[in-house]
């Protein structure tokens, strides 16, 4: 056997030894979260209102056109991944309330493992849901020009502002001692950014020093991109950047996106890793 | 000697300066079952969450099978398993699932966890139930459970963090049993932390008392009795307990180990007679209720923190 075969055999062991653990808290969150069904379905009902009822309306009586309404369906997806992501929260105080956390903690696993273990959970039950919202705005005759290229910008995007927003309610969770007081933080960070995030109407209509402020917010990074890639509409990004190159501003807008998840997530495993422990 | 748990100078003080515990040294061999015994606030389970990397220890050493808990809280992890005071399962969760789950994460390989949670659920009369949500799960079933599940690792040290706290007298005998059958696994360390002395006199080899965050007394139970001698009086006073053992002692009735507490007063015997004893008790006509008796490792705490073990747990 040659030094290389070695080196790979370890970076194999190595891999399968983290491997094996996060699928196995990954299948546990899933199934935790699999036995309360209302998880899945309630972080739906509000996006799903949105784009089937409200868009509609607002379409109809500010008499804009059907481009609104795959406009807002958009939009949606910047209110459900929030909200998603902060009931997925939840599980992690109630890990901590329910005192299942403690076995999770004398694991020979690296407690990062039990965040990650966490976020993949939150990532696929958004996708689903992103999924379901999508289909059904479809179904409800909203039409969305897609390509291959532009449903990868949709797909980094959602999943990297997941990841970031995950990261947010893990360190929410970590910080705070009950669910009451979590959820009193929701709204704030769930969906105060959304009104202002260019979710309803383009962040250009808002007072000037408003739209500055919500250039800094990754969700109008997020929307921006995620319209370029499923709408290929580009005046989401030049409202922030104010470049001619699409592609280039849509590159900014993603290592943006991607700072504030890798950002937060981090936070969230160092925050969780020292509050954990006493 | 091997040794599965040390503690050197293993201290733990909380922000705002609460010192759970100061300073304690302990060792325990391998195959040992060990009793840290104290009531609550002794601090037992911040000795145990610092072995088992839960708690951070504010100063001092700790080992598990030659693995610092500090420096390779991964080994040390990985050699132990605890069961701790409150149910800590997952309800939502099948009892299997609950297994396999520990299985998974202390990393034993699937066909031999399948063997082993068969092997264990036999043992631990869980075989009919352990496909049932953890939710219909009985106290006495959940105990086991989470016995069987800290067994799958086949851990060199398991932690029994006051495992019968809470119930009811039934279930607690029939656990005392399951607790009482793991001594026959020779090549498991158990540490159990109780304030019921019955536990720590019939399951363990050596018992170690806390108080107040400190390790007052540590010898097998046999040997703490001793130190009471076989038999000792004990008796009610109207007035100062205090000056009535001053009087037993001026007239020799009561040695150096006499001890009051309230108004009770406690003389053990060691080589005088219990009716010797009582005659002079009477004589002096200190006691309005005496008794004589063998002794109990309350006494034992009583003697050497001033509290009754029953009491202050």
């Amino acid at each position: 056997m040659t030094s290389l075969d070695i080196a790979v055999l370890s970076v194999r062991r190595v891999r399968r030894r983290s491997l094996r653990p996060l699928r196995t808290l990954a299948l546990r969150r899933f199934r935790l979260t699999a036995s309360t069904p209302r998880e899945l379905v309630v972080p739906l009902l509000t996006p799903i209102m949105f784009a089937l009822i409200i868009a509609p309306s607002l379409k109809t009586a500010l008499h804009t056109g059907a481009a609104y309404e795959a406009f807002v369906a958009i939009g949606t997806v910047g209110l459900l991944i929030p909200l998603n992501t902060m009931f997925a929260g939840l599980g992690v105080i109630v890990d901590r309330v329910s005192g299942a956390q403690r076995e999770l903690l004398t694991a020979p696993i690296s407690r990062g493992l039990l965040v990650v273990g966490n976020l993949l959970v939150a990532l696929a039950i958004t996708g689903l849901q992103i999924a379901v919202l999508l289909a059904v705005s479809v179904v409800r005759g909203i039409h969305f020009e897609a390509t291959a290229i532009g449903a990868v910008w949709f797909v980094a995007a959602a999943a990297l502002f997941t990841i970031g927003m995950y990261g947010m309610a893990e360190i929410l969770a970590s910080r705070v001692p009950r669910q009451e007081e979590y959820i009193a933080r929701v709204p704030a960070i769930a969906i105060l950014p959304w009104f202002l995030a260019g979710a309803l109407f383009p962040i250009t209509a808002l007072p000037h020093f408003l739209t500055w402020v919500a250039k800094f917010l990754p969700l109008t990074h997020a929307l921006a991109l995620m319209r370029y890639g499923l709408l290929d509409d580009s005046t989401g990004l030049h409202a922030i950047w104010g470049l001619s190159d699409r592609a280039a501003m849509a590159a900014l807008s993603l290592a943006v996106v991607a700072g504030f998840a890798l950002l937060l997530i981090a936070t969230s495993i160092r925050v969780f890793s020292r509050s954990a422990v006493r | 000697m091997d040794l599965a748990i040390e503690a050197i100078q293993l201290e733990k003080t909380y922000p705002g300066g609460v010192e759970a515990v100061k300073r304690i040294d302990f060792h325990v061999e391998a195959g040992e079952v060990f009793a840290l015994l104290g009531p609550n606030g002794a601090g037992k389970s911040t000795t145990v969450g610092m072995l088992t990397t839960t708690i951070v220890p504010t100063g001092g050493t700790a080992r598990l099978a030659g693995f610092d808990v500090a420096a390779k809280p991964l080994g040390a992890r990985a050699v132990s398993s605890v069961v701790f005071q409150e149910p800590v399962v997952d309800s939502a969760l099948t009892g299997r699932q609950n297994l396999e789950l520990h299985a998974s994460l202390w990393r034993v390989k699937p066909h031999e966890a399948k063997a082993r949670i068969e092997g264990l659920a036999e043992t631990l009369g869980l075989a009919e139930i352990v496909g049932r949500s953890v939710r219909s799960y009985s106290g006495g079933e959940r105990r086991r459970l989470e016995i069987a599940r800290a067994l799958l690792s086949h851990p060199r040290v398991l932690f029994l963090d006051e495992p019968t706290v809470g119930l009811d007298p039934r279930i607690r005998a029939e656990l005392l049993d399951v607790i009482a059958g793991l001594r026959d696994r020779s090549e498991l360390t158990v540490l159990l932390t109780t304030h019921y002395l019955d536990e720590a006199e019939r399951l363990c080899d050596r018992i170690a008392i806390m108080h107040r965050g400190r390790i007052v007394a540590l010898d097998t139970p046999e040997a703490l009795l001793a130190g009471l001698g076989h038999e000792l009086v004990e008796l009610r006073v109207d007035g100062s307990a205090e000056s009535a053992l001053a009087s037993l002692r001026e007239r020799g009735v009561a040695g150096e180990d006499a001890f009051a507490v309230g108004s009770r007063l406690t003389v053990p015997l060691h080589d005088r007679s219990s009716q010797q004893t009582i005659a002079a008790v009477h004589e002096l006509g200190l006691a309005r209720a005496i008794s004589a008796r063998e002794p109990t490792l309350d006494d034992v705490y009583l003697r050497l923190t001033g509290d009754s073990l029953a009491e202050a747990a």
